[in-house]
């Protein structure tokens, strides 16, 4: 029975923790010292552009620098990577405990922006919204290896 | 929900892996069933009663607790 379960290839998994690793120190580094070289700027087209004190328009060309956009569409795309991709035996029970982990990162995600959201304000708040894009998927992703292991643990060594 | 699968298994005389691989889950997954922490899909459950040459009936019983 061919059941299509969204997805990637085991190997994908590695790929993308050797990826996720430099990325999340890049980011950090990146966020934490603002760091913006030159070489990043260019002009790029935008939908919504609305600056404090700045411009504001729908539809046309802005100034940016993309190094954060680079580091942000690497860091989501192999977060996803490590965290979506089939475990060497993809089966019945695999699926569960995925599934499970998944329902447990998205409340603790939402516990801790709820606990934020309270009482944590100004530029703070701003810094846990940056965070928490990525947050869920690192709960996500802690949770469901370490039942995966658990699970390999009770293993009884029989015959 | 209780279930035979470690008594038909001594009856094959075959190994958690190999039965495992017959019923193409992990080892891991009929280790959990064998402890009753977990309870398989009805297709898993079709596998093992074929690979048994039995009746799913025969593998698995309704505990009182499976009414609640």
């Amino acid at each position: 029975m061919m059941k299509l379960n969204y997805l990637f290839p085991h190997r994908f998994k590695r790929i993308g923790t050797w990826i996720l690793i430099p990325f999340i120190l890049l980011g950090w580094y990146v966020v934490n010292y603002d760091i913006e070289p030159e070489i990043f700027d260019f002009n790029v087209p935008a939908i919504f552009v609305d600056e404090i004190m700045g411009e504001k328009f729908v539809f046309g060309m802005t100034e940016n620098n993309i190094l954060n956009e680079i580091v942000g569409v690497v860091l989501i795309l192999s977060f996803l990577m490590v965290a979506f991709s089939k475990e060497k035996q993809e089966d019945e029970l695999i699926a569960k405990i995925r599934l499970d982990s998944l329902v447990w990162a998205t409340y603790v995600n939402y516990a801790v922006l709820l606990f934020s959201m309270i009482f944590i304000y100004g530029m703070s708040f701003f810094w846990v919204m940056i965070f928490n894009m990525f947050t869920i998927l690192l709960f996500f992703i802690v949770r469901f290896n370490w039942q995966v292991k658990k699970l390999n643990k009770t293993m009884t060594h029989e015959e | 929900m209780k279930n035979s699968i470690k008594v038909e298994r001594a009856k094959k005389n075959i190994t958690q892996a190999e039965l495992a691989r017959l019923a193409k889950v992990s080892r891991q997954t009929i280790n959990a069933m064998e402890l009753g922490k977990y309870v398989p899909s009805t297709v898993l459950a079709l596998r093992l009663a074929s690979i048994f040459e039995t009746e799913v009936n025969e593998i698995f019983t309704l505990e009182d607790t499976d009414w609640e």
